[in-house]
């Protein structure tokens, strides 16, 4: 980056930035997506099978069911596949338990996924507290650097250092704010992918 | 009683004989296109590329045209029935999200939220004739079946206002729950839902006292209530059942039309927006704007029968009358 871009750049931090980093929700300061932040999933809006309030963690002691929440819950599976083996295990299990064992995955899934995104959306926020610190450092390098300048007996190898240290972390501000707003989107791919197991697994009990 | 109802409903589709063909067009809001379902086959027959961010969308009442609100490209596109092309526009006004028809189907009138707008057009002329100045952020719009009065909520005031379509003038406001999204009245013109997105609740109003009697509110087991947001209203012709789409619950839910009573909730699809009847009312069917896909209700049997894959983020759907 030239001279020009690093000015360019920080006029862009001394002016956009504070308004940038403000939440939406007031309740959570620090969640920077759009997308509006749902700490916990519902059962209720993905699944209207028998209750899962009674299974707790039952769902860990039979192995199968284990091995199979752990396949499906993946997001390298694909959802075509997970389906497959979600009709292949009920269908092999006899009529008077299909009703608790399809109940088990469910709540299996419903666990393991909402947990998934739980950790995700910390990891969000821990990156957005990142980011506002990285913003603050790069907003008072950049007034350091202005003070500088104006100084009539300027150093220039100190002006070179201040630059290209803006520069490098105005690049790595700008690589993570992308990175977020992809991030931004695995909580509602997890509920999409829960809601589209809890229904897949829900046909087999019509 | 409610068996009864059932059972009659059920005895009336069996001697209207099968479901014929219908089609189904869907609005895509984020893959800016229409989905076209073939309701025999109940799948996708073809994928028609609209204009950016498709909401609103309704056959003419000739059946000729699918209307389509296309957002940010401010105006309504006219897709041809038969090619299934769009041929036309309309002048809506800046950002059409959604619209109503008058019962002879001449005009149309169209919310404007950026400008506080209701924009009337003349359909056959392709022009606007008139506008509205109404409350801030116009949502829903419903037509009352005689034609004379025009309904439109509006977000920030929360009130429903009633606008005479002769002269064009608001003659009374009914406050109801917060974010007023849509309005339906019953066939017989006797009631008016309004549902409330962040109130989660309907208001059945009487039209001719502009008063509310009754306030319907939902509970679904296992649910916290923020995510029971209301959003579509569908009435039987009947006006004997009355569905409310639930929007993040993921449910739709049934009510008694006469004892406005909540008898079911139906899991249906993610993020669940707006529903239409097929012409024989035996189906409904939803949009699901988080699941991207379509529902599709047994309306005798009140049970989900079906699901088809649509495009990203369905908003709207409108079926063939014949």
């Amino acid at each position: 980056m030239n001279r020009l871009g690093v000015l360019f750049v920080s006029a862009i931090f001394a002016t956009a930035m504070p308004s940038a980093a403000r939440a939406a929700d007031p309740r959570y300061p620090d969640w920077p997506c759009v997308q509006a932040k749902v700490p916990e999933l519902s059962v209720g809006a993905m699944w209207d099978g028998p209750s899962i309030a009674d299974v707790g963690n039952s769902w860990q002691d039979d192995p199968k069911i284990k091995d199979l929440v752990a396949l499906l819950a993946a997001r390298r599976t694909p959802l075509d596949a997970a389906k497959k083996a979600i009709d292949e295990f009920l269908a092999a299990i006899a009529p008077s338990d299909k009703q608790s064992a399809a109940t088990k995955l469910f709540a299996g899934l419903f666990d393991t996924l909402n947990q998934q995104r739980s950790e995700i959306m910390d990891g969000i926020e821990r990156v957005s507290r990142n980011e506002k610190e990285l913003a603050d450092k790069i907003k008072s390098d950049v007034e350091s650097l202005h003070r500088l300048e104006d100084k009539p007996n300027q150093d220039p190898s100190k002006v070179n250092d201040l630059a290209s240290r803006v520069e490098w972390s105005t690049r790595i501000f700008e690589d993570r704010r992308k990175t977020i707003r992809y991030v931004c989107e695995v909580p509602t791919t997890i509920e999409q992918r829960l809601f589209a197991l809890a229904r897949a697994i829900r046909q087999n009990l019509n | 009683m409610w068996l009864r109802l059932v059972l009659g409903m059920a005895l009336s589709a069996l001697l209207a004989g099968e479901a014929g063909a219908f089609t189904a067009y869907v609005s895509n809001e984020k893959s800016n296109t229409v989905s076209v379902i073939d309701t025999e086959k109940w799948a996708v027959t073809k994928t028609i590329k609209v204009g950016q961010r498709p909401r609103g969308i309704a056959y003419t009442k000739d059946q000729k045209y699918v209307l389509v609100a296309v957002g940010d490209d401010d105006t309504i596109q006219m897709i041809d029935t038969t090619t299934n092309e769009v041929v036309d526009k309309l002048p809506s006004g800046p950002d059409p999200e959604f619209f109503t028809q008058g019962p002879d189907g001449k005009f149309l009138y169209v919310a404007n939220e950026d400008d506080n707008t209701v924009t009337i057009i003349d359909i056959a002329r392709r022009a606007q004739v008139g506008d509205v100045q109404v409350g801030v952020e116009p949502e829903g719009m419903a037509v009352s079946p005689d034609g004379k009065i025009l309904i439109n909520t509006s977000e920030t005031t929360n009130m429903a206002h009633f606008i005479d379509t002769a002269t064009r003038q608001v003659v009374a406001s009914v406050l109801v729950d917060a974010r007023p999204r849509f309005a339906a009245f019953k066939q017989d013109g006797s009631e008016l839902w309004v549902s409330s997105e962040i109130g989660g609740t309907v208001s059945v109003i009487d039209p001719v006292k502009h008063a509310i009697k009754k306030k319907i509110s939902f509970a679904i087991a296992g649910m916290r209530p923020e995510p029971i947001q209301a959003v579509g209203i569908n009435l039987t012709r009947d006006g004997k059942i009355g569905f409310v789409a639930l929007g993040p619950s993921n449910h739709v839910a049934v009510v008694d039309g006469t004892t406005h009573e909540v008898k079911k909730y139906l899991l249906v699809g993610e993020r669940v927006w707006h529903m239409a009847f097929t012409p024989d009312e035996k189906y409904l069917l939803t949009t699901n704007g988080v699941s991207n896909d379509v529902s599709v209700i047994d309306v005798g049997a009140l049970k989900v029968v079906n699901t088809i894959q649509v495009g990203e983020q369905p908003w709207g759907v409108t079926i063939s009358d014949r």
